[in-house]
């Protein structure tokens, strides 16, 4: 088994360094440039000038053959791509363009924000989720089944961002119960030392500051949890049903055992392990999907980091912001892999 | 249900225990990028409670008032400026503010070689829009800086400019502590370190994509801040930012989209902060090398197809006024001319006389971003396309990322293009040399003939003039050349809308914008 | 995949007239999937029929009607006083005093059009690299693998958002970057099929008495993947829409002033306050034209997955 986690880890590799290619090749491909971006409306030739060369943005893209000639392998590796990977890996991700501020640093700032909204997202979609799919299941055929089919299907057809706005306006501007947008007050003094503020309102006690982070998560976390709430309870009832199917609950039912008792007993634990799939597998959309939630909520996490760099074009950011959420991605995905075998001891790795 | 919500909230807080009623909560369109060589208005804001500049403006208005120093004199031709210091102020480190203070602060900016100007990590391009190059750089203005005593500093130029106070005064030049900047190197003004300086509010905290607080200073040297803090939020949409003051959760919210300004006026619990005008354009530039915008008859024949009054009511909702000419209302040098009528049978005319009966097509480029001068370029665009497909002219809309936006006008690919400015200080110079210096002439415009010679002539006789009379001459004379030429089409001249709820007094949006605007007067009821 | 998988496959492909048939029959008595395809045939009538239903210029601005409510909801004396009538406006006007009813009628040409060529270019392109893929293995195979794995890094929309920031904003390159997000799942649902066959018996017999690879590969191949290719086209529409909707939310879609469904809820989006029925009623079509395609895939993937038969 552990044999198996380091071969697939090692596997990425080879996807991690087409990543960072194409990361790197994106914005260039662009043409855009950092420096006139950073100049602003009115700039002279000089200081444009300048401010590229001090920017390193003169050297080669991939190997640097001038210097090469005077300074051998360090010189041919004296230009931007190798440079970047270099610093990669050590962790450096370079600073922001415009604040300074290092990619790293933010990242590790926003990140937890993103898995708080992801983690709520996922929670409201499963713990509503897998019961409508069981009704829906239990109800084959009848009025609430199709009544809540097309519930989930309906929620699979919205845009998200159009859902987020109307959320904003009925229930933050018209009727005033939650707030517009934002993570917390910030009228509220609240330091958070995980960066998962949920958990440290919870350890500090601090129930009020609780409340008020809870407020901050309803809308976008339904916005979000909106898809995946579909699609689990889509997948709750035609497992359910494929179960309900099978041989020995057929067994079951015609040996006199109690409806109730063959739902739990038999059933329902079978049923879930598809689900716990896409659980999982929606994690990755997920992530997806934050990036215009966040965007819509002013939510402070990555995506909405990662969005905004694009838009401002602060190449460190959207290098190392995309990188960083091409890891996470493919290492959830994978990691959802990895625990089919704990779930489903049918499956073997060797 | 709504009284409910309050109820609860009420409780809340104070289980919470949050002294909020001391708290300003202030919604920009943005957190600051860096409060070191801050050059965005998100950031200028910020750092103004700080940081003071050595010379601030009279409330609401752009009229010069001391801050740091307390009066200056030149000398008779203008190129040697002499600024008194405020005496017995100390910054929020507990540093001493005094001549060296404002020498370190003005080398540093003026210098790229300067130990602390961290020139390959950070660029203060904001000097070149006011003080025109670095030191050493082709027509630097600034020459020197000297402490002649602790509260005497003299500043000597390369040329003489009457209106040096009015550069100085600029938001972008608060003076920072000495200290603080060579202690935290690179690093000043980033979300770890903060800013320290001599304003009326201290740097508190700033959580990276949430908010930046800053603290009343109680030791400030004026009047101190009627509320115990200031909490910055960033929040891109205007729209959210008008939900968010709607909802209570922000008590100002600057640089809100005019269309919401009925919103705003029908809601008893807000109210509208703008200045009396703005000093701000918005414009169409044409770009000479693409043709047929070499002939003037075309470019007449466009201000007159496009009904000005039409897009400004309609986009601007009353808060701009059609602009006729290159310099706002409320500064020296305007002629004081009419906008082009509406008149599209003429527009027709003239490109008919022009070769072009039956019209021509161009690419008309857009700002990919929203500025006060051009609060919704993309629908501003839209609406002048309308107009000019109605005399023939199929102008196809396209914008591109700000960056190559920025670069690409200037090297003339755009054949019409929107763009515009806001005031960096109170002078006919920071606009009109702004957008027609020897260089913008030719790269923004590529207008090159005797006329735009004779603009630039006039333009830089006007820098050098002495006296205010014969500035005006020279301004009013270019004036004219540009309105005729048609170089480019005057817009509008915008009112920015801010609003606060009601409960908040002192808010006095300038001219200028919030970005040189102290809230030590702001007070929440 | 198991040789006996591979087996029943090939006997699909046996009978596959029967099987369309069957499914068409089936399909019939599918009451939801019915409905999906009149929802889109609906959508797509209205759409082409626009310049017939509501013979207005989509372009036309008229800044004096800006930002007019639906007339029907308007009082008699506001009617009046604007010199409309009751129907003039049933959807109300935009920004620049357009005929919303006629925007939404030819956004939904862009938003259903792009859509569904993106959908169609990716399943395309997918459907050949995953054929020769799975067919020539070796170095080529892994080399499309990688690919698929780089592209099945990046969320979705994320890769959508860079690939069209590098094009440039327009149309073509929103579909090019919708589509190249897609691209990965048809080469894995071609890939595998073709692997399972290259190897089943009766493959291997057409090779051995002389046919060439790209006879093969056509004879036998497609048809047997088109089932899940099928159901995956269909059920890709829908959310290809919703993609393109979001490049437009974003303003990395249509040039304006063309009309697009996302980019309509974009101009809303600031004026919802004021104008709501600027993004309500584009955010509608959107909705129900996903939903018809949505209802659509469903009902194909029953009918056509024998899993379900019984």
């Amino acid at each position: 088994m552990f044999a198996y986690f380091v071969r697939r880890l090692l596997g990425l590799l080879p996807v991690l360094f087409g990543v960072s290619l194409l990361i790197f090749t994106i914005p260039r491909v662009i043409g855009s440039d950092p420096a006139r971006i950073m100049l602003g409306e009115r700039a002279s030739p000089e200081s444009y000038q300048r401010l590229r060369t001090e920017l390193g943005l003169d050297t080669p893209y991939f190997l640097n053959l001038k210097e090469a000639r005077t300074r051998g392998i360090a010189g041919l590796f004296d230009a931007q791509y190798p440079t970047f990977v270099a610093h990669a890996v050590q962790g450096d991700l370079g600073k922001s363009i415009f604040s300074r501020i290092p990619v790293r640093d933010s990242l590790a700032h926003f990140f937890p924000a993103t898995i708080e909204l992801t983690l709520v997202a996922m929670f409201f979609a499963v713990v509503f989720g897998v019961p409508l799919g069981i009704v829906a299941a239990l109800n084959r055929g009848t009025l609430v089944d199709t009544g809540f089919m097309f519930l989930a299907l309906a929620g699979v057809s919205f845009p998200v961002f159009w859902l987020g706005i109307i959320m904003i306006y009925l229930f933050a501007v018209f009727l005033g119960w939650l707030p517009p947008s934002g993570r917390i007050s910030p009228t509220l003094i609240f330091h958070s030392t995980t960066g998962f503020y949920l958990l440290d309102a919870i350890v500090q006690g601090r129930w009020g500051v609780l409340w008020n982070l809870l407020r901050h998560l309803v809308m976008p976390g339904i916005a979000l949890g909106t898809i995946p709430l579909a699609i689990i309870v889509r997948m709750t009832r035609s497992s359910m049903l494929e179960v309900l199917g099978q041989d020995y609950i057929r067994t079951a039912r015609a040996k006199g055992v109690e409806r109730r008792a063959v739902i739990n007993k038999h059933a329902l634990r079978n049923a879930l392990l598809p689900v716990i799939t896409v659980i999982g597998l929606s994690f990755g959309q997920l992530l997806s999907g934050a990036i215009l939630t966040e965007t819509v909520f002013a939510w402070p996490g990555i995506g909405r980091f990662v969005y905004d760099a694009i838009s401002s074009r602060d190449y460190p950011i959207i290098q190392g912001g995309v990188l960083f959420i091409a890891i996470m991605f493919v290492l959830v995905n994978m990691l959802v892999d990895l625990s089919y075998a704990f779930i489903d001891p049918r499956i073997q790795y060797t | 249900m709504k009284r409910l919500a309050i109820v609860v909230a009420a409780a809340l807080l104070a289980l919470s225990g949050a002294a909020w009623a001391q708290t300003l909560v202030y919604g920009e369109s943005g957190l600051p990028v860096s409060l070191d060589l801050p050059q965005d208005g998100n950031s200028l804001t910020v750092q103004y409670q700080i940081a003071e500049p050595l010379v601030g403006f009279q409330p609401g208005s752009s009229e010069l008032r001391p801050l740091l120093a307390t009066s200056w004199e030149a000398n008779a031709d203008a190129t040697q400026w002499t600024f008194h210091l405020r005496e017995g102020v100390t910054f929020h480190d507990g540093t001493p503010f005094n001549a060296e203070a404002v020498k370190f602060n003005f080398d540093r900016w003026n210098h790229r070689d300067n130990p602390y100007a961290f020139p390959d990590q950070k660029n203060f391009a904001a000097w070149t829009y006011i003080f025109a190059a670095f030191y050493g750089e082709e027509g630097y203005l600034l020459e020197k800086v000297e402490a002649l005593d602790d509260t005497t500093v003299r500043f000597d130029l390369t040329s003489p400019v009457g209106f040096f106070p009015a550069l100085v005064a600029s938001s972008y030049f608060g003076i920072q502590s000495p200290a603080a900047v060579k202690a935290a190197g690179v690093d000043y003004g980033t979300p770890g370190v903060g800013a320290v300086g001599t304003g009326p509010f201290k740097f508190q905290e700033w959580v990276q994509g949430d908010h930046v607080t800053v603290v009343r200073n109680d030791a400030y040297w004026g009047d101190k801040a009627k509320v115990e803090r200031i909490v910055f939020r960033g929040i891109e949409s205007p729209a959210t930012r008008l939900a968010e003051l709607e909802a209570g959760t922000l008590d100002i919210a600057v640089n809100l989209s005019p269309d919401d300004l009925q919103a705003v006026e029908s809601n008893s619990d807000l109210r509208r902060a703008t200045a009396e005008a703005n000093l701000s354009i918005g414009y169409i530039g044409f770009h000479q090398a693409n043709k047929p915008f070499d002939d003037l008859r075309v470019r007449q024949a466009v201000a007159y197809a496009i009904d000005q009054k039409a897009i400004v009511d309609a986009f601007w909702s009353g808060l701009g006024t059609p602009a006729a000419e290159f310099i706002p209302p409320g500064l020296i040098g305007r002629a004081g001319y009419d906008i082009y009528p509406y008149d599209p049978e003429k527009a027709k005319q003239l490109l008919a006389d022009a070769g072009f009966p039956n019209g021509f097509q161009t690419e008309f480029w857009y700002m990919p971003v929203s500025r006060p001068y051009f609060p919704s370029p993309k629908d501003i665009a839209e609406a002048v396309a309308g107009y000019l497909s109605e005399v023939g002219i199929q102008a196809e809309l396209r914008t591109e990322d700000w960056g190559i936006y920025l670069t690409e006008y200037d090297e003339g690919k755009f054949p019409m293009f929107m763009l515009g400015w806001n005031a960096d200080y109170a002078d006919p110079n920071n606009f009109i040399y702004t957008f027609f210096s020897p260089t913008e002439i030719k790269n923004g415009f590529g207008w090159a003939d005797a006329n735009a010679d004779e603009v630039v002539k006039l333009l830089g006789d006007a820098r050098k003039a002495s006296s205010e009379t014969e500035r005006v001459t020279y301004y009013e004379q270019a004036d004219k050349i540009i309105y005729d030429q048609v170089p480019a089409m005057p817009v509008v001249y915008p009112t920015t809308l801010h609003a606060t709820r009601t409960n908040i007094d002192g808010f006095l949006p300038n001219p200028l914008g919030v970005t040189s605007v102290q809230l030590n007067e702001v007070t929440k009821n | 995949m198991s040789t006996a998988s591979a087996t029943s496959r090939h006997e699909d492909h046996v009978e596959g007239r029967s099987l369309l048939q069957d499914a068409a029959r089936r399909f019939r008595h599918h009451p939801t999937g019915i409905l999906g395809l009149a929802i889109i045939v609906f959508f797509v009538a209205i759409t082409i029929l626009a310049p017939v239903l509501r013979p207005v210029d989509p372009l036309k601005i008229n800044l004096r009607d800006r930002m007019l409510p639906p007339t029907w909801t308007m009082s008699q004396q506001e009617l009046e006083q604007k010199q409309l009538h009751r129907w003039s406006f049933p959807f109300g006007t935009d920004v620049q005093g357009r005929d919303m009813l006629v925007r939404v009628l030819y956004g939904g040409r862009i938003s259903l059009r792009v859509g569904l060529e993106a959908v169609a270019m990716a399943a395309l392109v997918g459907t050949i690299l995953g054929l020769i893929a799975g067919f020539f293995g070796g170095w080529i195979d892994t080399g499309i693998v990688w690919f698929v794995d780089i592209l099945l890094a990046f969320p979705g929309i994320l890769l959508a958002i860079a690939i069209v920031a590098a094009l440039g904003q327009s149309l073509l390159n929103a579909l090019i970057a919708i589509s190249i997000t897609y691209v990965p799942v048809y080469i894995r649902i071609v890939r595998s099929v073709t692997l399972s066959l290259r190897e089943s018996e009766y493959v291997q017999a057409a090779r051995a008495l002389g046919s060439r690879s790209v006879r093969i590969i056509l004879a036998h191949v497609l048809p047997n993947g088109l089932s899940p290719l099928m159901v995956q086209l269909t059920l890709s529409i829908g959310t290809a829409i919703l993609d393109v909707a979001a490049l437009g939310f974003l303003g990395l879609g249509a040039r304006p002033p063309t009309p697009e469904w996302g980019a309509m809820i974009s101009d809303g989006f600031g004026r919802f306050r004021i104008a709501p029925w600027l993004s309500i009623v584009p955010g509608i079509a959107i909705f129900f034209s996903v939903v018809g395609f949505n209802l659509l895939g469903d009902a194909i993937r029953d009918v056509l997955d024998p899993r379900l038969k019984r």
